[in-house]
């Protein structure tokens, strides 16, 4: 008896419920094995940190340089390192950044919000171009919309992301000036008490409408930079998609019972075509977070692209480990989602 | 199918709430509530800082910050960083260089309103040297600080110390309001905690006071209504903001977004237009190379012969032409500005440098050159320098392979003294002079040649001289001979003292650059 009530218990749980076990299970198998090539791979790195972190004058101090050492407990062996570490990640500490000189969870819990503010902007603003665009384009195969759908996805595609960026706070702040200048706030204004960390709902949330339009006018040129890039790859993924779709029968049926335009479009197309897109918008959403350094240089965007630069070129192993272990969580958590609206959206696939 | 007329609404409805976007905000820069109008300074520069607690302090942004929020016992002028005057105390030294005593001037007073002491000072400072970990710790090693009375402190030495009072204008050594920091964790004996409470508030004397710090993007300052100095700051608010960018500070001048942009390279502060006011001067930095002198590491090269040949086979004018604005030749290990420095620079003499060449046992190797690649210094890229470096010692006849790395990896080479053949840049740490004796053999850049005491035992004794000097005439004297005797026998060859540009629009002025703590913040004042 008693040995089967385990197991009788496990059957009882639901699919869903057995299904996000299984998935957290392997999030966690691979949140560790993030953890392993991240802290192998900072450790493997040639130079100096304390050299780097300390400075010319003060690494030259024996007695600086050994208690700093001690601090950071570079003297220990490296899998002893490994297992400290990884206690005190359990604990929710990621260690102190050799640059800030503050804990890294504290840096990260800034720089976080600030990107995933202007990568979520830019996806909401690229997903609804690139959906008209697509569509469009699809829908006018070889025809002259088609061309330039073409043309400028292949501009949005090809041009360096630093390079738009500069050109464009140079066009829209300083020659048009509809822009305000670089930063995610006018130096004349306070940041918003924080909550989410994304400064245009903070302002909101604080009913601050001043502030609210000040932060988003300074999000508007970097998410429009971000967005061009981003808009090029989803357009061209959403053609693709919808043309096969089209090809379909249940839309050729659709459109033989006589169902509007917009209607096939919306009820039919996109829906047929919601799952290919799910998935580009997916990987396209964690590379506009994990790659707008450049973006986030030009506009000085203090998100986690800037920390990712300065960790890397200080040699601030805590910090760069801190923004490797982010990204694994944000593609982890992404592709969690994405999973579970791909049962939401075909019932075919659910839990399968 | 859906039809194209249907489709155009939606597509114009995207793209109008596009452009309502980019467009709501406008240029805040041009409101009426803009920076420039409401007694506030804007200063955009790239980060270097890591705390407002001047005990931690050690980067030039924090240097900046903490001259603003703190006081030191001495100071200097504008960007003249080669006479020390009293700044919240005068001072007097007995002959041997080894006790100075410093009286503190009345009626100054912390932001809290309270007096400033002898008490004080000795906290500041002991509790600097208590913190072992803390980076200016060294500034005060070996050092011996007392309270004489309420309102003097004695600092003695075992050995001759004239540069202290160039030493204590460093902001990193800052006084600090005693009651209040020990209040809140100030100890002097090694278990401070006292910086995280220091990050929130200032406790000084400054003109400024610390409002916010937000390390990744701006640190905001206020005016201290309590200030007795004679410096009269003309902001109520100073906002210094992180811009990593040179193109984004420039832009951000031009657009009227900030007033002062601190790190536009030569290239940029040319290309200003009228409407901007540039100050260019010979930063205190050296970018040198460095010839190791050991034969583990040199081989048969080993010899200062082949750093004579370098040092005459190169065009110092084609070299100095990548530096842009403000920069000059090195005329030696010293910079000039400094004590001791040598009035002009080395010519170009191919037949100097051929004959050295042959005297070194240079028989076709190939030298590598190691550089850090990524770490521009006073806008001097170093990959451009080193082809050039390259290409002109080509003609001499001597082979040279670049080998370019990031900085923080590289900088494990220099430091441990494993570069055959090595690109580097020295600045000092306090303004004076002492700061390049380490360049001499058995000190610690000397050694980073290969170059120990015993490779040159007169050089070695003239740095010893010109360190242990009581009087300033003998000292300036042992200075020039030992950057002489560098410039003759040594295995560096001084190249470009980098430029430093401090931009500001014409609506301010008094932004000038010093080389300990950047700018004085209080100086820079609305113009006209």
């Amino acid at each position: 008896m008693t040995t089967t009530t385990p197991r009788l218990r496990a059957r009882a749980r639901s699919p869903l419920a057995r299904y996000l076990l299984r998935r957290a299970g392997t999030s966690v198998l691979l949140l560790i094995g993030v953890t392993i090539v991240t802290f192998t791979l900072t450790n493997l790195v040639p130079g100096d940190p304390v050299s780097a972190a300390l400075g010319e004058g003060a690494a030259q101090n024996p007695e600086t340089r050994e208690a700093f050492i001690k601090a950071q407990g570079l003297d220990q062996p490296f899998f002893v390192q490994y297992v400290v570490y990884m206690g005190n990640l359990l604990r929710g500490d990621l260690g102190t950044s050799l640059v800030t000189g503050r804990a890294v969870t504290a840096d990260l819990s800034s720089a976080v919000p600030a990107t995933v503010e202007i990568a979520l902007a830019a996806i909401i603003v690229s997903l609804a171009v690139s959906i008209v665009l697509g569509t469009l384009a699809a829908y006018r195969r070889g025809l002259v919309a088609d061309q330039v759908v073409r043309v400028v996805t292949l501009v949005g595609l090809s041009v360096p992301t630093f390079w738009l960026a500069l050109v464009s706070f140079y066009l829209f702040f300083l020659q048009l000036r509809i822009a305000p200048g670089s930063g995610r706030i006018s130096a004349s204004i306070t940041p918003p008490p924080p909550v989410t960390g994304m400064y245009t709902i903070d302002y909101l949330l604080n009913g601050d409408g001043v502030g609210f339009v000040d932060a988003a006018a300074h999000l508007a040129l970097p998410v429009m930079v971000l967005s061009l890039v981003t808009i090029g790859l989803l357009t061209r993924f959403i053609r693709t998609s919808v043309l096969e779709v089209l090809a379909s029968d249940y839309v050729r049926a659709a459109r033989a019972k006589g169902l509007s335009g917009l209607r096939v479009v919306l009820d039919y197309v996109l829906r047929g075509a919601s799952l290919p897109i799910l998935t580009i918008v997916g990987v396209a959403f964690g590379a506009l977070l994990s790659g707008t350094v450049l973006v986030e240089s030009v506009f000085s965007w203090p998100g986690l692209g800037t920390y990712a630069y300065n960790s890397a070129r200080n040699l601030d192993l805590p910090g760069i480990m801190g923004v490797g272990l982010v990204v694994g969580v944000i593609y982890l958590v992404i592709n969690f989602v994405v999973d579970l609206l791909y049962g939401v959206l075909d019932p075919r696939v659910r839990l399968a | 199918m859906i039809a194209p007329r249907r489709l155009a609404p939606i597509a114009l409805g995207t793209a109008a709430l596009f452009a309502l976007a980019g467009c709501s905000g406008g240029n805040s820069a041009n409101t009426d509530d803009g920076p420039s109008s409401g007694g506030s300074l804007v200063i955009d520069t790239a980060f270097s800082i890591e705390t407002t607690d001047p005990g931690h302090t050690y980067d030039p942004t924090g240097n900046m910050v903490a001259k603003a929020l703190y006081e030191t016992l001495v100071d200097f002028e504008g960007s003249d960083v080669t006479t020390p005057v009293p700044g919240l105390a005068s001072w007097e030294q007995n002959d041997d260089a080894t006790e100075f005593t410093f009286t503190l001037e009345d009626g100054r007073t912390f932001s809290d309103g309270s007096e400033i002491t002898a008490d004080d000072v000795v906290f500041s400072l002991q509790r600097i040297q208590g913190m072992v970990d803390a980076k200016p710790n060294f500034l005060l090693a070996g050092l011996t600080i007392e309270k004489t009375d309420d309102s003097t402190v004695t600092i003695t030495s075992e050995t001759p110390i004239l540069q202290l009072p160039a030493i204590l204008a460093n902001p990193a050594l800052g006084i600090v309001n005693a009651d209040v920091v020990e209040e809140n964790g100030g100890t002097t004996d090694g278990s401070d905690s006292a910086q995280s409470f220091l990050d929130g508030e200032s406790a000084g004397s400054g003109p400024f006071v610390l409002d916010t710090l937000d390390l990744t993007s701006q640190v905001v300052l206020t005016k201290n209504p309590e200030y007795t100095g004679d410096e009269e700051p003309a902001y109520d608010r100073v906002v210094i903001r992180n811009v990593t960018e040179s193109a984004t500070q420039l832009i951000n001048l031009q657009g009227g977004d900030t007033m002062v942009a601190m790190d536009l390279n030569g290239d940029q502060v040319e290309g200003l237009d009228d409407g901007f006011t540039v100050d260019s001067v010979p930063s205190g930095q050296t970018i040198f190379l460095l010839l190791n002198q050991s034969a583990d590491v040199a081989g048969d090269l080993a010899n200062v012969d082949i750093a004579e040949a370098v040092r005459y086979g190169l065009d110092y004018d084609a070299l100095l032409e990548l530096a842009g604005a403000g920069a000059t030749q090195a005329t030696g290990v010293i910079p000039t500005g400094f004590e001791g420095a040598l009035g002009e620079g080395v010519t170009q003499d191919l037949d100097r440098a051929k004959a050295a060449l042959e005297a070194s046992g240079y028989d076709g190797q190939t030298l590598r050159l190691q550089f850090p690649n990524d770490y521009p210094v006073g806008g001097v890229e170093f990959t451009p320098l080193a082809e050039r470096i390259q290409s002109q010692l080509a003609e001499i006849g001597l082979n040279v392979e670049l080998a370019p790395a990031p900085f923080a990896t590289e900088l494990d080479a220099y430091v441990n003294g494993t570069e055959g053949f090595g690109l580097w840049f020295w600045g000092p740490d306090y303004a004076d002079s002492a700061n390049f004796l380490p360049f001499a053999p058995g000190l610690k850049v000397g050694l980073r040649a290969g170059w120990d005491a015993a490779a040159n035992p007169e050089i070695a004794d003239l740095a010893a001289s010109a360190a242990s000097a009581t009087d300033v005439d003998e000292r300036t004297a042992d200075f020039t001979a030992f950057a002489e005797a560098m410039q003759e026998e040594g295995p560096f060859v001084p190249l470009i003292v980098p430029g430093r540009n401090i931009a500001t629009a014409d609506s301010v002025t008094g932004a000038v650059y010093n080389s300990v703590w950047d700018v004085d913040i209080a100086e820079i004042t609305p113009a006209g």
